[in-house]
Protein backbone atom coordinates (compact mmCIF):
# COMPACT_ATOMS: atom_id res chain seq x y z
CA UNK A 1 0.00 0.00 0.00
CA UNK A 2 1.12 3.59 -0.95
CA UNK A 3 1.23 5.51 2.14
CA UNK A 4 1.68 9.47 2.39
CA UNK A 5 4.81 9.20 4.11
CA UNK A 6 6.51 7.42 1.29
CA UNK A 7 5.91 10.38 -1.09
CA UNK A 8 7.76 12.59 1.68
CA UNK A 9 10.45 9.64 2.14
CA UNK A 10 11.05 9.30 -1.65
CA UNK A 11 11.80 13.19 -1.72
CA UNK A 12 14.00 12.86 1.42
CA UNK A 13 16.06 10.05 -0.36
CA UNK A 14 16.38 11.88 -3.67
CA UNK A 15 18.18 14.83 -1.91
CA UNK A 16 20.73 13.10 -0.12
CA UNK A 17 21.39 11.24 -2.93
CA UNK A 18 22.01 14.06 -4.93
CA UNK A 19 23.76 15.44 -1.68
CA UNK A 20 25.76 12.26 -1.65
CA UNK A 21 26.89 12.86 -5.54
CA UNK A 22 27.63 16.65 -5.38
CA UNK A 23 29.81 15.78 -2.06
CA UNK A 24 31.47 12.87 -3.68
CA UNK A 25 32.17 15.41 -6.88
CA UNK A 26 33.58 17.64 -4.57
CA UNK A 27 36.44 15.15 -2.88
CA UNK A 28 37.31 13.74 -6.54
CA UNK A 29 37.31 17.38 -7.72
CA UNK A 30 39.82 18.35 -5.10
CA UNK A 31 42.05 15.53 -5.76
CA UNK A 32 42.58 16.10 -8.82
CA UNK A 33 43.16 19.46 -8.57
CA UNK A 34 45.87 19.02 -5.93
CA UNK A 35 47.05 16.38 -8.50
CA UNK A 36 47.84 18.52 -11.29
CA UNK A 37 48.38 21.65 -9.29
CA UNK A 38 45.00 22.96 -10.95
CA UNK A 39 44.43 26.56 -9.02
CA UNK A 40 41.58 27.20 -11.07
CA UNK A 41 40.01 23.76 -10.26
CA UNK A 42 40.77 24.21 -6.22
CA UNK A 43 38.42 27.57 -6.70
CA UNK A 44 35.51 26.11 -8.36
CA UNK A 45 35.57 23.54 -5.63
CA UNK A 46 35.16 26.80 -3.01
CA UNK A 47 32.54 27.78 -5.53
CA UNK A 48 30.68 24.95 -5.85
CA UNK A 49 30.70 24.58 -1.94
CA UNK A 50 27.32 26.96 -1.70
CA UNK A 51 25.30 24.42 -3.67
CA UNK A 52 26.75 21.71 -0.59
CA UNK A 53 25.42 24.13 2.47
CA UNK A 54 21.56 24.43 0.14
CA UNK A 55 21.01 20.86 0.02
CA UNK A 56 22.31 20.50 3.51
CA UNK A 57 19.11 23.25 3.95
CA UNK A 58 16.87 21.20 1.97
CA UNK A 59 17.30 17.48 3.70
CA UNK A 60 17.08 19.75 6.87
CA UNK A 61 13.93 21.08 6.07
CA UNK A 62 12.44 17.67 4.96
CA UNK A 63 12.81 15.89 7.91
CA UNK A 64 11.58 18.42 10.30
CA UNK A 65 8.16 18.87 7.56
CA UNK A 66 8.18 14.52 7.71
CA UNK A 67 8.98 14.42 11.62
CA UNK A 68 5.79 17.19 12.09
CA UNK A 69 3.33 15.83 9.75
CA UNK A 70 3.86 12.08 10.04
CA UNK A 71 5.12 11.10 13.41
CA UNK A 72 7.52 8.43 11.69
CA UNK A 73 8.54 5.45 13.99
CA UNK A 74 10.16 2.35 13.38
CA UNK A 75 12.52 1.96 10.16
CA UNK A 76 10.93 5.28 8.71
CA UNK A 77 12.18 6.78 11.77
CA UNK A 78 15.33 5.44 11.55
CA UNK A 79 16.04 6.25 7.95
CA UNK A 80 14.76 10.00 8.31
CA UNK A 81 16.90 10.25 12.03
CA UNK A 82 19.91 8.98 10.10
CA UNK A 83 19.60 11.11 6.89
CA UNK A 84 19.89 13.67 8.89
CA UNK A 85 23.16 12.68 11.08
CA UNK A 86 24.40 11.74 7.73
CA UNK A 87 23.76 14.59 6.19
CA UNK A 88 25.73 16.96 8.47
CA UNK A 89 28.36 14.62 8.02
CA UNK A 90 28.30 14.96 4.20
CA UNK A 91 28.14 18.92 5.00
CA UNK A 92 31.50 18.59 6.90
CA UNK A 93 33.26 16.64 4.04
CA UNK A 94 32.01 19.44 1.48
CA UNK A 95 33.68 21.98 4.23
CA UNK A 96 36.51 19.93 4.32
CA UNK A 97 37.36 19.62 0.47
CA UNK A 98 37.05 22.91 0.59
CA UNK A 99 39.72 22.83 3.32
CA UNK A 100 42.13 21.33 0.93
CA UNK A 101 41.35 23.36 -1.78
CA UNK A 102 42.28 26.75 -0.08
CA UNK A 103 45.74 24.89 1.40
CA UNK A 104 46.49 24.21 -2.23
CA UNK A 105 46.04 27.70 -3.43
CA UNK A 106 47.85 28.58 -0.26
CA UNK A 107 51.11 27.27 -1.14
CA UNK A 108 50.39 27.42 -4.91
CA UNK A 109 51.86 24.24 -6.01
CA UNK A 110 52.68 20.99 -4.40
CA UNK A 111 55.92 20.32 -2.66
CA UNK A 112 58.47 18.02 -4.22
CA UNK A 113 58.59 15.71 -0.93
CA UNK A 114 54.24 15.64 -1.76
CA UNK A 115 55.28 11.87 -3.50
CA UNK A 116 57.44 10.71 -0.12
CA UNK A 117 54.47 11.11 2.12
CA UNK A 118 51.21 8.53 2.46
CA UNK A 119 48.58 11.20 1.27
CA UNK A 120 48.97 9.99 -2.23
CA UNK A 121 47.21 6.64 -0.64
CA UNK A 122 45.00 8.29 1.87
CA UNK A 123 43.08 10.35 -1.01
CA UNK A 124 42.49 6.94 -2.68
CA UNK A 125 41.81 5.15 0.82
CA UNK A 126 39.93 8.44 2.03
CA UNK A 127 37.76 8.29 -1.72
CA UNK A 128 36.73 4.92 -1.46
CA UNK A 129 35.59 4.93 2.22
CA UNK A 130 33.48 7.84 0.77
CA UNK A 131 32.12 6.14 -2.48
CA UNK A 132 31.27 2.86 -0.50
CA UNK A 133 29.82 4.73 2.32
CA UNK A 134 27.25 6.17 -0.15
CA UNK A 135 26.82 2.88 -2.03
CA UNK A 136 25.60 1.22 1.01
CA UNK A 137 23.03 3.82 1.99
CA UNK A 138 22.18 3.97 -1.81
CA UNK A 139 22.19 0.60 -2.25
CA UNK A 140 20.78 -0.33 1.38
CA UNK A 141 23.74 -2.97 1.99
CA UNK A 142 25.06 -2.61 5.95
CA UNK A 143 27.59 -5.02 4.88
CA UNK A 144 29.27 -2.76 2.64
CA UNK A 145 28.59 -0.20 5.88
CA UNK A 146 30.63 -2.24 7.97
CA UNK A 147 33.59 -2.73 5.73
CA UNK A 148 33.90 1.18 5.87
CA UNK A 149 34.05 1.08 9.29
CA UNK A 150 36.89 -0.95 9.16
CA UNK A 151 38.84 0.90 6.58
CA UNK A 152 39.09 3.38 8.92
CA UNK A 153 42.06 2.25 10.88
CA UNK A 154 44.17 1.90 7.82
CA UNK A 155 43.56 5.67 7.31
CA UNK A 156 44.43 6.17 10.28
CA UNK A 157 47.43 4.71 10.39
CA UNK A 158 48.42 6.57 7.06
CA UNK A 159 47.75 9.32 8.91
CA UNK A 160 50.41 8.89 11.95
CA UNK A 161 52.70 7.93 9.27
CA UNK A 162 52.61 11.18 7.20
CA UNK A 163 53.38 13.05 10.61
CA UNK A 164 56.46 11.62 11.33
CA UNK A 165 57.34 11.68 7.38
CA UNK A 166 56.87 15.12 6.90
CA UNK A 167 58.75 16.01 10.47
CA UNK A 168 61.32 14.82 9.28
CA UNK A 169 61.17 16.78 5.71
CA UNK A 170 60.79 19.91 7.95
CA UNK A 171 63.88 19.17 9.92
CA UNK A 172 66.01 18.81 6.88
CA UNK A 173 65.18 22.55 5.55
CA UNK A 174 63.24 25.31 7.17
CA UNK A 175 62.65 26.02 3.68
CA UNK A 176 60.37 23.00 3.63
CA UNK A 177 58.41 23.91 6.35
CA UNK A 178 55.74 26.11 4.19
CA UNK A 179 54.69 23.19 2.10
CA UNK A 180 54.67 21.01 5.07
CA UNK A 181 52.83 22.34 7.34
CA UNK A 182 50.19 22.59 4.61
CA UNK A 183 50.32 18.82 3.65
CA UNK A 184 49.65 17.86 7.49
CA UNK A 185 46.68 20.27 7.35
CA UNK A 186 45.61 18.01 3.89
CA UNK A 187 46.63 15.06 5.85
CA UNK A 188 44.62 15.72 9.02
CA UNK A 189 41.66 16.33 6.17
CA UNK A 190 41.65 13.16 4.74
CA UNK A 191 41.57 11.46 8.23
CA UNK A 192 38.60 13.24 9.02
CA UNK A 193 37.33 12.44 5.60
CA UNK A 194 37.85 8.73 6.29
CA UNK A 195 36.12 9.92 10.04
CA UNK A 196 33.04 11.25 8.51
CA UNK A 197 32.69 8.68 6.36
CA UNK A 198 32.63 5.91 9.07
CA UNK A 199 29.67 8.28 10.89
CA UNK A 200 27.63 7.76 7.49
CA UNK A 201 28.28 3.76 7.83
CA UNK A 202 26.99 3.85 10.96
CA UNK A 203 24.16 5.69 10.33
CA UNK A 204 23.48 2.95 7.08
CA UNK A 205 24.25 0.46 9.61
CA UNK A 206 21.51 1.78 12.12
CA UNK A 207 18.99 2.33 9.11
CA UNK A 208 19.30 -1.66 8.10
CA UNK A 209 19.67 -3.11 11.66
CA UNK A 210 18.84 -0.98 13.88
CA UNK A 211 21.70 -1.80 15.84
CA UNK A 212 23.79 1.39 17.58
CA UNK A 213 27.58 0.97 16.37
CA UNK A 214 28.82 4.08 17.31
CA UNK A 215 31.96 4.53 19.90
CA UNK A 216 31.78 0.40 19.46
CA UNK A 217 28.42 0.47 21.39
CA UNK A 218 26.89 -2.46 19.66
CA UNK A 219 23.27 -2.98 20.64
CA UNK A 220 23.00 0.01 22.67
CA UNK A 221 19.71 1.50 21.49
CA UNK A 222 17.32 -1.36 22.37
CA UNK A 223 19.18 -3.24 25.19
CA UNK A 224 19.81 0.21 27.31
CA UNK A 225 16.97 0.41 29.73
CA UNK A 226 17.79 3.41 31.70
CA UNK A 227 14.73 5.31 29.83
CA UNK A 228 12.49 2.61 31.32
CA UNK A 229 10.43 3.97 34.16
CA UNK B 1 2.00 -17.81 6.28
CA UNK B 2 3.55 -17.88 9.87
CA UNK B 3 1.73 -15.82 11.49
CA UNK B 4 3.52 -16.32 15.15
CA UNK B 5 7.07 -16.84 15.79
CA UNK B 6 6.70 -18.57 18.95
CA UNK B 7 9.95 -18.35 20.29
CA UNK B 8 9.20 -14.98 19.75
CA UNK B 9 6.35 -14.43 21.44
CA UNK B 10 7.50 -16.64 24.58
CA UNK B 11 11.33 -14.70 24.78
CA UNK B 12 9.06 -11.65 25.31
CA UNK B 13 6.58 -12.69 28.07
CA UNK B 14 9.88 -13.73 29.65
CA UNK B 15 10.90 -10.44 29.61
CA UNK B 16 7.81 -9.00 30.95
CA UNK B 17 7.82 -11.50 33.28
CA UNK B 18 11.26 -10.92 34.62
CA UNK B 19 11.05 -7.01 34.47
CA UNK B 20 8.18 -6.24 36.46
CA UNK B 21 5.40 -8.16 38.64
CA UNK B 22 2.70 -10.19 37.10
CA UNK B 23 -0.68 -9.30 37.44
CA UNK B 24 -2.80 -11.02 34.67
CA UNK B 25 -1.58 -14.47 32.97
CA UNK B 26 -2.97 -15.76 30.18
CA UNK B 27 -2.44 -19.00 28.98
CA UNK B 28 -3.61 -20.49 25.60
CA UNK B 29 -6.68 -18.48 25.09
CA UNK B 30 -9.18 -19.69 22.65
CA UNK B 31 -12.46 -17.76 22.55
CA UNK B 32 -15.26 -18.52 20.39
CA UNK B 33 -18.21 -16.48 18.86
CA UNK B 34 -20.60 -19.91 18.45
CA UNK B 35 -18.09 -21.72 15.64
CA UNK B 36 -15.92 -18.93 14.92
CA UNK B 37 -12.62 -18.79 16.60
CA UNK B 38 -12.25 -15.06 17.28
CA UNK B 39 -9.04 -15.17 19.59
CA UNK B 40 -6.63 -18.13 19.08
CA UNK B 41 -4.04 -19.31 21.60
CA UNK B 42 -3.35 -16.20 23.14
CA UNK B 43 -0.17 -16.69 26.19
CA UNK B 44 0.28 -12.89 27.66
CA UNK B 45 1.59 -11.82 30.66
CA UNK B 46 0.16 -8.16 31.53
CA UNK B 47 2.65 -7.03 34.23
CA UNK B 48 1.11 -4.96 37.63
CA UNK B 49 1.30 -1.03 37.66
CA UNK B 50 1.81 -1.04 33.76
CA UNK B 51 -0.01 0.15 30.75
CA UNK B 52 -0.51 -2.29 28.19
CA UNK B 53 -1.96 -1.40 25.50
CA UNK B 54 -3.90 -3.35 22.88
CA UNK B 55 -3.17 -2.66 18.77
CA UNK B 56 -4.46 -4.04 15.67
CA UNK B 57 -7.11 -3.46 12.42
CA UNK B 58 -10.44 -3.59 13.10
CA UNK B 59 -11.87 -7.26 13.92
CA UNK B 60 -8.13 -8.47 14.83
CA UNK B 61 -9.84 -9.69 18.26
CA UNK B 62 -8.09 -6.54 21.11
CA UNK B 63 -11.74 -5.41 22.66
CA UNK B 64 -12.54 -9.50 22.37
CA UNK B 65 -9.92 -9.95 24.36
CA UNK B 66 -10.04 -7.06 26.65
CA UNK B 67 -13.35 -8.26 27.49
CA UNK B 68 -12.66 -11.74 28.62
CA UNK B 69 -10.27 -10.18 31.29
CA UNK B 70 -13.84 -9.02 33.16
CA UNK B 71 -16.11 -11.95 31.63
CA UNK B 72 -17.67 -9.00 29.76
CA UNK B 73 -18.41 -11.92 27.04
CA UNK B 74 -20.49 -14.08 29.46
CA UNK B 75 -23.26 -11.54 28.55
CA UNK B 76 -23.02 -12.68 25.07
CA UNK B 77 -25.10 -15.66 23.74
CA UNK B 78 -22.88 -19.04 22.55
CA UNK B 79 -19.40 -17.81 23.23
CA UNK B 80 -16.89 -20.09 24.58
CA UNK B 81 -13.90 -19.55 26.41
CA UNK B 82 -10.78 -22.40 26.44
CA UNK B 83 -7.40 -21.79 28.17
CA UNK B 84 -6.76 -20.14 31.38
CA UNK B 85 -6.17 -16.59 32.73
CA UNK B 86 -4.97 -15.88 36.26
CA UNK B 87 -5.52 -12.83 37.91
CA UNK B 88 -3.70 -12.51 41.31
CA UNK B 89 -3.47 -16.69 41.10
CA UNK B 90 -7.00 -17.42 40.69
CA UNK B 91 -8.43 -18.73 36.81
CA UNK B 92 -11.28 -16.53 36.47
CA UNK B 93 -12.94 -18.80 34.36
CA UNK B 94 -12.96 -21.37 36.66
CA UNK B 95 -16.43 -22.58 38.54
CA UNK B 96 -17.25 -20.75 41.41
CA UNK B 97 -15.68 -17.56 40.84
CA UNK B 98 -17.94 -14.62 42.08
CA UNK B 99 -18.39 -12.54 38.25
CA UNK B 100 -19.40 -9.69 40.38
CA UNK B 101 -16.39 -9.58 42.70
CA UNK B 102 -14.23 -10.01 39.37
CA UNK B 103 -15.81 -6.87 37.97
CA UNK B 104 -15.48 -4.97 41.23
CA UNK B 105 -11.54 -5.84 41.32
CA UNK B 106 -11.55 -5.45 36.94
CA UNK B 107 -13.23 -2.42 36.32
CA UNK B 108 -13.91 -1.12 32.48
CA UNK B 109 -14.02 2.45 30.44
CA UNK B 110 -15.92 2.14 27.49
CA UNK B 111 -15.42 3.91 24.13
CA UNK B 112 -18.42 6.11 24.25
CA UNK B 113 -18.60 7.87 27.70
CA UNK B 114 -21.95 6.01 29.74
CA UNK B 115 -22.76 8.39 33.04
CA UNK B 116 -26.09 7.46 34.40
CA UNK B 117 -29.24 10.30 34.23
CA UNK B 118 -28.39 10.88 37.73
CA UNK B 119 -26.26 13.75 39.46
CA UNK B 120 -22.54 13.93 39.12
CA UNK B 121 -22.14 12.49 42.99
CA UNK B 122 -24.40 9.80 42.52
CA UNK B 123 -22.70 8.60 39.36
CA UNK B 124 -19.66 8.09 41.79
CA UNK B 125 -21.50 6.72 44.57
CA UNK B 126 -23.99 4.35 42.63
CA UNK B 127 -21.41 1.55 42.41
CA UNK B 128 -20.83 1.88 46.02
CA UNK B 129 -24.45 1.86 47.22
CA UNK B 130 -25.81 -1.23 44.42
CA UNK B 131 -22.33 -2.79 46.02
CA UNK B 132 -23.87 -3.07 48.95
CA UNK B 133 -21.34 -0.42 50.36
CA UNK B 134 -23.95 2.24 50.69
CA UNK B 135 -24.15 1.78 54.21
CA UNK B 136 -21.55 3.49 54.68
CA UNK B 137 -21.60 7.22 56.75
CA UNK B 138 -22.45 9.93 54.11
CA UNK B 139 -19.18 11.58 55.16
CA UNK B 140 -17.40 8.55 54.35
CA UNK B 141 -19.41 8.25 50.81
CA UNK B 142 -18.31 11.94 50.43
CA UNK B 143 -14.87 10.96 51.60
CA UNK B 144 -14.94 9.04 48.76
CA UNK B 145 -16.55 10.57 46.21
CA UNK B 146 -14.30 13.19 46.53
CA UNK B 147 -10.88 10.81 46.22
CA UNK B 148 -12.44 9.37 42.83
CA UNK B 149 -13.05 12.47 41.41
CA UNK B 150 -9.44 13.70 42.55
CA UNK B 151 -8.29 10.54 41.29
CA UNK B 152 -10.09 10.96 37.57
CA UNK B 153 -8.73 14.76 37.38
CA UNK B 154 -11.92 16.07 37.65
CA UNK B 155 -12.72 17.55 41.20
CA UNK B 156 -11.68 20.53 40.17
CA UNK B 157 -14.47 21.44 37.69
CA UNK B 158 -17.05 19.40 39.42
CA UNK B 159 -16.64 20.41 43.25
CA UNK B 160 -19.16 23.40 43.30
CA UNK B 161 -21.86 21.20 41.39
CA UNK B 162 -21.92 17.85 42.73
CA UNK B 163 -25.30 18.03 42.27
CA UNK B 164 -26.60 18.98 38.93
CA UNK B 165 -27.10 16.23 36.23
CA UNK B 166 -23.89 14.56 35.14
CA UNK B 167 -25.32 14.60 31.30
CA UNK B 168 -24.91 18.37 31.67
CA UNK B 169 -20.73 17.89 31.68
CA UNK B 170 -18.94 18.04 28.16
CA UNK B 171 -17.77 14.49 26.82
CA UNK B 172 -14.14 14.92 28.07
CA UNK B 173 -15.64 15.58 31.33
CA UNK B 174 -18.08 12.73 31.15
CA UNK B 175 -15.73 9.82 30.21
CA UNK B 176 -13.84 11.11 33.43
CA UNK B 177 -16.56 11.39 35.52
CA UNK B 178 -16.76 7.09 34.20
CA UNK B 179 -13.72 7.03 35.49
CA UNK B 180 -14.12 8.02 38.95
CA UNK B 181 -17.81 5.86 39.42
CA UNK B 182 -14.87 2.79 38.61
CA UNK B 183 -12.08 4.45 40.64
CA UNK B 184 -14.82 4.58 43.62
CA UNK B 185 -15.01 0.46 43.94
CA UNK B 186 -11.47 0.10 44.15
CA UNK B 187 -10.51 -1.63 41.67
CA UNK B 188 -6.88 -3.17 40.59
CA UNK B 189 -6.69 -3.36 37.36
CA UNK B 190 -9.17 -1.28 34.95
CA UNK B 191 -9.66 -1.75 31.39
CA UNK B 192 -9.90 1.03 28.68
CA UNK B 193 -11.78 0.50 25.55
CA UNK B 194 -10.79 3.10 22.80
CA UNK B 195 -11.39 5.45 26.14
CA UNK B 196 -10.64 8.78 24.46
CA UNK B 197 -11.41 8.30 20.58
CA UNK B 198 -14.58 10.12 20.76
CA UNK B 199 -12.90 12.93 22.49
CA UNK B 200 -11.00 16.52 21.25
CA UNK B 201 -7.59 16.44 21.46
CA UNK B 202 -7.50 18.39 24.64
CA UNK B 203 -10.01 16.17 26.54
CA UNK B 204 -7.67 13.29 25.01
CA UNK B 205 -4.55 14.78 26.33
CA UNK B 206 -6.37 14.68 30.07
CA UNK B 207 -7.07 11.23 29.89
CA UNK B 208 -3.75 10.34 28.58
CA UNK B 209 -2.27 12.38 31.31
CA UNK B 210 -4.83 10.91 33.65
CA UNK B 211 -3.61 7.33 32.33
CA UNK B 212 -0.06 8.17 33.14
CA UNK B 213 -0.88 9.13 37.23
CA UNK B 214 -3.34 6.15 37.48
CA UNK B 215 -0.28 3.29 36.54
CA UNK B 216 1.16 4.27 39.59
CA UNK B 217 -1.98 2.51 41.61
CA UNK B 218 -3.81 0.41 38.89
CA UNK B 219 -2.87 -1.97 36.30
CA UNK B 220 -4.16 -0.59 32.85
CA UNK B 221 -4.81 -2.55 29.56
CA UNK B 222 -6.35 0.15 26.98
CA UNK B 223 -7.41 -0.89 24.02
CA UNK B 224 -6.48 2.40 21.01
CA UNK B 225 -7.05 2.70 17.35
CA UNK B 226 -4.58 5.55 17.70
CA UNK B 227 -0.66 4.33 17.57
CA UNK B 228 0.60 7.66 18.82
CA UNK B 229 -1.60 7.29 21.91
CA UNK B 230 -0.86 3.75 22.19
CA UNK B 231 3.20 5.21 22.26
CA UNK B 232 2.71 8.11 24.51
CA UNK B 233 0.92 6.30 27.75
CA UNK B 234 1.81 2.58 27.51
CA UNK B 235 4.86 0.73 28.59
CA UNK B 236 3.95 -2.78 26.85
CA UNK B 237 2.25 -3.31 23.91
CA UNK B 238 0.41 -6.06 22.08
CA UNK B 239 0.19 -6.44 18.40
CA UNK B 240 -3.19 -8.98 17.52
CA UNK B 241 -3.96 -10.26 14.08
CA UNK B 242 -6.51 -12.02 12.39
CA UNK B 243 -6.92 -13.77 16.18
CA UNK B 244 -3.34 -14.22 17.32
CA UNK B 245 -0.99 -12.28 19.42
CA UNK B 246 2.02 -11.49 17.03
CA UNK B 247 3.99 -9.45 18.97
CA UNK B 248 4.35 -8.63 22.76
CA UNK B 249 7.02 -6.63 23.96
CA UNK B 250 7.79 -2.97 25.61
CA UNK B 251 6.17 -0.28 23.60
CA UNK B 252 9.67 1.33 23.19
CA UNK B 253 11.18 -1.60 21.36
CA UNK B 254 7.73 -2.17 19.43
CA UNK B 255 7.58 1.01 18.04
CA UNK B 256 11.56 1.21 17.31
CA UNK B 257 12.69 -2.01 16.06
CA UNK B 258 9.58 -4.72 16.31
CA UNK B 259 11.00 -8.18 15.86
CA UNK B 260 8.26 -9.44 13.52
CA UNK B 261 7.37 -7.89 9.76
CA UNK B 262 3.58 -7.82 10.11
CA UNK B 263 4.02 -5.37 13.45
CA UNK B 264 6.34 -3.35 11.29
CA UNK B 265 4.03 -3.13 8.70
CA UNK B 266 1.40 -2.39 10.41
CA UNK B 267 2.81 0.63 12.82
CA UNK B 268 4.31 2.06 9.98
CA UNK B 269 0.81 2.00 8.35
CA UNK B 270 1.65 -0.69 5.55
CA UNK B 271 -1.79 -2.35 5.89
CA UNK B 272 -4.54 -2.36 8.28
Amino acid sequence: MERLLDEHLEKLKTRVIKMCSLVDEQVQLVSKALDEDNLELAKYVIEQDKKVDKFDLKIDKICQKIFALTQPVAMDLRLIMSSMTLNTDLERIGDIAVNIAENLILIEKKPDFYFQTKLPEMFSSAKKMLKNAIDAYINGNPELAKSVIHDDGEVDKLNSENHSILKTIMKQSPDNIEGAVALLVISRELERIADHSTNIAEDVFFIYEAQLIKHKYEKFFFEDSSDED
Amino acid sequence: MELVNKDIVEKQIGNSEKSSKLKVKVKDLDFYYSDVLALEKISMNIPSNQVTALIGPSGCGKSTFLRTLNRMNDLIDGVRVEGEIIIDGKDIYKSGIDVVELRKKVGMIFQKSNPFPKSIYENVAFGLRIGGLGNKSKSELDEIVELSLKQAALWDEVKDRLEESALGLSGGQQQRLCIARALAIKPEILLMDEPASALDPISTAKIEELIHELRKNYTIVIVTHNLQQAARVSNYTAFFYLGRLIEFDKTSKIFTNPSNKQTEDYITGRFG
